[in-house]
């Protein structure tokens, strides 16, 4: 059928060049499909590409901007990628992220009036991931002791957590919505309490502060712990896990709740640091599947998950900033277009990284 | 009048669950060989705004369904690639396949935003049938396609349960070292069926704009029907007859506010819409324990990726 078939032979000498440059080279490969599309409609590549770059990366208020966008992408990354790096597969931050906001925004609205602004802030975050971890909990519990798939409850739980949030601002007069605005229904905002202190005149603010102290915890929490030792284990193997004596339900449960906590803390901190309400329209933007973007970019290592998420910050600040550019009207969704296929070939050229590939003349030998 | 309102609300449930049916089956297929694809709503997607390019320059409704599922089928190729032949993370893979898809339809689809279509799918009454009481609106008043699906559903599951390429393809997602070692080209039966799956994803998105919505916008046309594909495969239990029957409970759940706004029951539409995605977790922990999972008929090998070296 298939008059030839590729072989892939595990590599036993992973050469820099293959760990290193394979993401940059999957980067190239996503930008030149990019700009076949991007010609195909009759835009110049190169125009878009460097208007792109100089957008997000070159002035301050692009920079600042683009590391705004990091911060919910850094903690959805380090979400897929503690559940993700133990072959347990949450799926369902973009629904942890809705749960985290709506908590957090109800701390907000209702416990934070009268406390000092870093005790608010605190108060709000501490909610969202409580909120992360609930929605999580069914994920976790039915996977644990019935082996039910967590792909499949994170992904429902994402659509009853979005619904939710709809109908707490859009379906009903709850205490999310603002009772003053009468045409268009809108978030409560919450107190200057609850919010996170933007710096200067710029939209960037301490949240990105917090983030890479997340990003410091989890990678410790994984190094360096008992709870870390054992997720490592079980990730490899359930079997030799529970040989050995670690508990692999109570593991499998921690991780998964973990993941969900730092999906909520996402949520909470958009509330707190950007929206400073629960706003359905500027939550739910696909921030919860792009951290598995970031998370598989970075390899589930956290420290790259900062890089991941400031590049990909980036793409999407400079999407919704070209499309307001005078001259060519880029549509925001080039940058969509581009995260997915830099995705795409990130994944085939992992497996590059990592296999010598030859090409065999006999029928499909690998598959 | 009330009655009216329900029967008017099922027979339109009925549309609502072929694109739902469509996807749902073409998973179906990838996920008995073995192959996981969470790409469906790119697929989709891809389907629909290709699906509307091609009505509005040829005007030809069958085109433009071809096309439609031409371009799902596309798009499920790079799946099928990374996955089998690379054995990437599947999950990963569909995820990305989303991303893109929604990236490129909405790109692409930027200059027909809003633009009626010239030409879409309607209802043929079938005389006199049409005029029987519920069963009239229900069964003897839709468009094609709605036939169609079914009769796709009764062939897939002839085609799983009563022929030999059938048994094969179950034996692929089964034990993919098992099939190898009888001869089956594990890889060849995993690429023809994830791609037959994004064909049939691509329809199920190109009947969306044929028939459904007047207009193309944005991810706003599938409206997370990919998804709820891929929930109803697992609510089904991998059965083609239990697939239609769960999209017609799934399309009725999306329609069902008109009627019962009529009625005068005030449930908001949002927990209506929360119906699908609970009823399927309800399934999933009733009936999805470890040790049913088997007669529930889930591939034992789902997700995983074979190498014949490592057998």
């Amino acid at each position: 059928m298939i008059p030839f078939g590729l072989r892939l032979e595990r590599r036993l000498d992973t050469k820099w060049w293959h760990t290193y440059g394979t993401p940059f080279a999957s980067v190239v490969a996503a930008l030149l499909t990019g700009a076949m599309f991007l010609a195909l409609e009759g835009f110049n590549p190169l125009t878009v590409y460097r208007a792109l770059f100089e957008v997000s990366f070159t002035s301050k208020f692009g920079i600042t901007d683009s590391l705004t966008i990091a911060v919910p992408l850094i903690f959805t990354g380090l979400a897929a990628a503690v559940a993700f790096r133990m072959n347990l597969f949450n799926i369902g931050a973009e629904g942890q992220l809705y749960l985290g906001a709506i908590f957090g925004a109800w701390a907000g609205l209702t416990l934070t009036e009268s406390l000092p602004a870093v005790l608010g802030v605190g108060v709000v975050l501490l909610a969202g991931m409580i909120g992360g971890a609930l929605w999580a909990a069914p994920m976790a519990l039915f996977k644990a002791y019935f082996g039910t798939s967590e792909i499949i409850t994170s992904l429902m739980m994402t659509f009853i957590g979005l619904f939710l949030m709809q109908y707490l601002i859009f379906g009903s007069k709850s205490l999310w919505r603002d009772a003053d605005v009468t045409n268009f229904p809108q978030g409560a905002k919450v107190p200057p309490s609850a919010r996170l202190e933007q710096w200067g005149n710029t939209r960037l603010h301490w949240g990105i502060i917090v983030a890479v102290g997340f990003v410091v915890v989890v990678w410790v929490l994984i190094r360096f712990t008992s709870i870390g030792f054992n997720m490592n284990v079980v990730g490899s193997s359930p079997a030799a896990a529970a040989y050995a004596g670690i508990p692999v339900r109570a593991t499998v449960i921690t991780a998964l709740m973990l993941s969900g906590t730092l999906g909520g803390l996402a949520g909470a901190m958009e509330v707190s640091g950007r929206a400073y309400a629960l706003d359905p329209n500027g939550l739910a933007l696909g921030l919860g599947f792009t951290g598995i973007v970031v998370a598989a970019l970075g390899r589930y290592n956290p420290f790259a998950i900062v890089v991941v998420a400031t590049f990909l910050g980036g793409l999407r600040n400079a999407g919704i900033a070209m499309q307001g550019m005078p001259g060519e009207r880029v549509p925001v969704e080039v940058s969509l277009m581009l995260q997915g296929s830099i995705l795409l070939f990130a994944i085939g050229g992992e497996v590059f990284a990592k296999n010598r590939i030859t090409v065999t003349r006999t029928k499909a030998v690998a598959s | 009048m009330n009655e009216t309102a329900l029967v008017l609300t099922l027979a339109a449930a009925v549309g609502a669950a072929v694109p739902i049916a469509l996807a749902a089956l073409g998973e179906l297929l990838a996920e008995k060989s073995g192959v996981l694809n969470l790409g469906v709503e790119g697929m989709m997607l891809i389907g629909a705004v290709a699906a509307f390019q091609a009505g509005n320059s040829t005007g030809n409704l069958w085109i433009a369904l071809i096309v439609g599922s031409l371009a799902g089928g596309a798009l499920s190729v790079v799946h099928a690639f990374l996955s089998v032949t690379l054995r990437a993370n599947q999950i990963v893979s569909g995820l990305a396949l989303v991303i893109f898809g929604t990236g490129l339809s909405t790109f692409v689809g930027k200059s027909i935003e809003g633009l009626p279509l010239a030409t879409d799918f309607t209802a043929v009454a079938w005389g006199p049938l049409a005029d029987i009481p519920l069963a009239g609106p229900l069964l003897f008043n839709q468009d094609p396609m709605v036939y169609a699906t079914v009769a796709m559903a009764m062939a897939i599951g002839f085609y799983l349960k009563r022929t030999k390429t059938g048994l094969a393809l179950r034996s692929v997602g089964e034990s993919p070292a098992t099939a190898d070692s009888m001869g089956v080209a594990v890889a060849a039966y995993r690429y023809v069926h994830v791609i037959a799956g994004g064909v049939l994803a691509g329809m199920g998105g190109a009947y969306l704009v044929l028939a459904q919505v007047p207009s193309w916008s944005q991810a706003g046309t599938t409206a997370g029907i990919g998804w709820i594909a891929l929930a109803l495969v697992v609510f089904a239990s991998w059965n083609p007859m239990r697939v239609v029957l769960g999209a017609f409970l799934f399309g009725f759940a999306r329609r069902a506010n008109f009627w019962l706004q009529g009625e005068g029951v005030e449930i908001p539409a949002e927990f209506l819409s929360m119906m699908p995605y609970l009823m399927t977790i309800v399934v999933l922990v009733v009936w999805g324990t470890r040790d049913l999972r088997n007669r529930m008929g889930a591939p034992a090998s789902l997700g995983v990726s074979y190498v014949r070296d490592e057998r």
